[in-house]
């Protein structure tokens, strides 16, 4: 069996000095969010954590993209007001500054929130139905994910609204991103994917992440299914702040490979962990990373 | 040429009016003092004698905006404020050190003072005890910064005063509400010079078509920090004075102009812009000026 990894599915908790902006401001100065990103990133790496990620530090996760796509405009939701149109690298500067202090051995994921999710979360004023909507995020997205795939090591496309029902043009959407693109693609689906599942195994990625800590029926509906993808096994919680024993996530990691067998090939917390705060965050990793090495047998 | 569709608030502060469609009330006009720390009162007293009277000439309302840098300066500039500027002059203070604004609030309220204090200001910075404080001293209005590291564009500015753009828990307008501060001013948060610091003055007509608000900046900040500008030091206080001007041409409502020593150049400045923006919103929208515009004192 190969090596497990453990991974991250996207945020991370930080603290933000809002005085210090705010006193850099009076002065006519800026201040670089770059050590947001480290602060992020060194918890992953003190970890232990082998795939890590930007920690989505700057924006939630559809800000991200929506602040920086053509035709949104930021309000209490994004509205979209022209049609959505790439400008440009929207996480691409982050991963090359990430690139420059991680050690060799650790991958990095770019992190893309999926279309339909974007879709799902903006307030539609400007096009006539969704599905022209997701498909203007999904060729926008594109173009990010081939610049991406440059200096990450895998692209994660987060879309949590596909528990809720996937479109019978989910699978297009997710071809679009990808097409171009080489590096492995995990797609994570948070919340309850049992009515989804068969969907979810035709999706033209590599890995299927989900969250198996906070629903372990998944693994008996998951069980049903001939399962021929890859596994991200969501095994601590994002959503709690009761810190998982090393004993407990191992027994889960165990329960997922009685189900998967070697298709698990990565763990991780169940979803971003940005609700949390930051030092449960970390010590979720840590009991992570000593189970994913209970588990290898290091 | 501006007039919102939105119904723009009014707010008035010991007889000053604030805010309304471009046109009516005349552009109030915010001069610092102290600016370097240590207060100079017999200069002071001076300048803003020199600032009510060209209030008295023109129109546009002057607001002294005082400066505190340290502790040891609170009781002396209060003191100053209390005895020797005119009983119902409203004024400013513009501190950024959230415990010196604390101490200030508790000391305005003992001198009776915050019926005529704009505090300057609420920004993301604000810290609990200084929650607390603007609770428990609450003055007469606020300035509000619309400043959001993430995003300089207009968006972002109305970002951060409706949600607080995740970085407070909550927008600054409502924040600012609920501490008990009712009448409330957006300042648009001029950045530095190259950094998105027109985004300033494109956010005054949206914030104010948006929320209503009364709207204005320190957009003179912005050439106060151009190098560039120290090729042409001759009409340097010039150039500042006139980056005023941007403000009522946008719809905003008040500036906050720097130094109160540049009051005479800014003041005619502002009083012509008024005078043309009521010409054309009198002619075109039927908007007619107050009686305190300076298109009525000096026609």
């Amino acid at each position: 069996m190969n090596l497990i990894k453990t991974s991250v599915i996207g945020s991370y908790p930080i603290d933000i000095d809002t005085i210090k902006h705010v006193k850099a401001y009076f002065k006519q100065k800026i201040v670089s969010w770059d050590n947001y990103i480290k602060s992020a990133v060194k918890d992953m790496l003190n970890s232990g954590i082998d795939i890590i990620s930007d920690g989505q530090t700057r924006d939630p996760f559809v800000n991200i993209f929506t602040r920086r796509l053509k035709g949104c405009r930021i309000r209490d939701r994004t509205e979209i007001i022209d049609k959505i149109e790439y400008d440009g690298p929207i996480t691409v500067e982050d991963q090359k500054f990430i690139k420059t202090f991680i050690p060799k051995n650790k991958h990095l994921i770019g992190l893309i929130t999926g279309p339909y999710t974007l879709t799902n979360s903006c307030v539609n004023l400007f096009y006539n139905n969704d599905k022209e909507l997701s498909f203007d995020f999904a060729k926008a997205l594109n173009q990010e994910a081939k610049i991406l795939q440059k200096y990450v090591d895998l692209i994660g496309i987060d879309e949590p609204f596909f528990s809720m029902g996937i479109p019978d043009y989910g699978k297009e959407l997710i071809n679009t991103i990808i097409k171009g693109v080489s590096c492995p693609v995990r797609l994570h689906v948070c919340g309850n994917v049992k009515n989804v599942i068969p969907e979810l195994l035709e999706m033209p990625v590599d890995i299927l992440s989900h969250e198996f800590k906070a629903l372990p029926m998944l693994f008996d509906t998951f069980n049903q299914y001939d399962v021929k993808k890859d596994i991200c096994l969501g095994s601590v919680r994002s959503d709690k702040s009761d810190i998982e024993s090393v004993d407990e996530i191992v027994n889960h990691i165990k329960k997922g490979i009685d189900i998967f067998g070697d298709r698990i090939k990565q763990i991780a917390p169940d979803c971003g962990q940005k609700m949390l705060q930051k030092s449960v965050a970390f010590l979720k990793l840590k009991n992570l990373v000593k189970a994913g090495e209970i588990i290898n047998g290091r | 040429m501006f007039s919102f569709t939105k119904d723009q608030r009014i707010f008035e502060i010991s007889g000053v009016k604030i805010g309304g469609q471009p046109g009516v009330y005349p552009t109030v006009l915010i001069g610092g003092l102290f600016f370097k720390g240590e207060p100079d009162f017999i200069k002071a007293e001076n300048q803003i004698k020199d600032m009510l009277g060209l209030t008295k000439k023109l129109g546009n309302p002057s607001i002294p905006d005082f400066f505190i840098r340290k502790e040891q300066y609170i009781e002396k500039i209060l003191n100053f404020i209390d005895k020797k500027i005119p009983k119902r002059q409203p004024f400013s203070i513009d501190i950024i050190e959230p415990d010196l604004k604390i101490k200030t609030l508790q000391l305005l309220d003992d001198k009776g003072l915050l019926q005529r204090t704009i505090y300057n200001s609420i920004h993301i910075g604000i810290t609990n005890e200084e929650r607390d404080a603007l609770k428990n001293h609450t003055p007469n209005m606020a300035i509000i910064v619309a400043f959001n590291p993430k995003d300089k564009s207009p968006d972002g500015k109305i970002e951060i005063l409706e949600n607080g753009a995740n970085l407070i828990d909550n927008g600054l307008i409502n924040l600012t509400k609920k501490l008990g501060v009712k009448k409330i001013l957006v300042d648009t948060a001029a950045m530095a010079p190259g950094d998105y610091s027109g985004a300033a003055i494109a956010a005054i007509p949206v914030i104010k078509e948006e929320m209503g608000l009364p709207t204005g900046c320190a957009i003179h900040n912005v050439v106060e920090k151009s190098k560039w500008l120290d090729d042409f030091k001759s009409i340097r206080k010039q150039v500042d004075a006139s980056s005023n001007i941007n403000i009522p041409m946008f719809g905003g409502d008040f500036t906050i102009y720097g130094p109160i020593n540049n009051s005479n150049t800014v003041f005619p400045m502002i009083a012509w812009q008024d005078i043309l923006i009521s010409e054309y919103v009198e002619n075109y929208f039927g908007i007619s000026p107050d009686d305190s515009h300076p298109r009525r004192k000096l026609f």
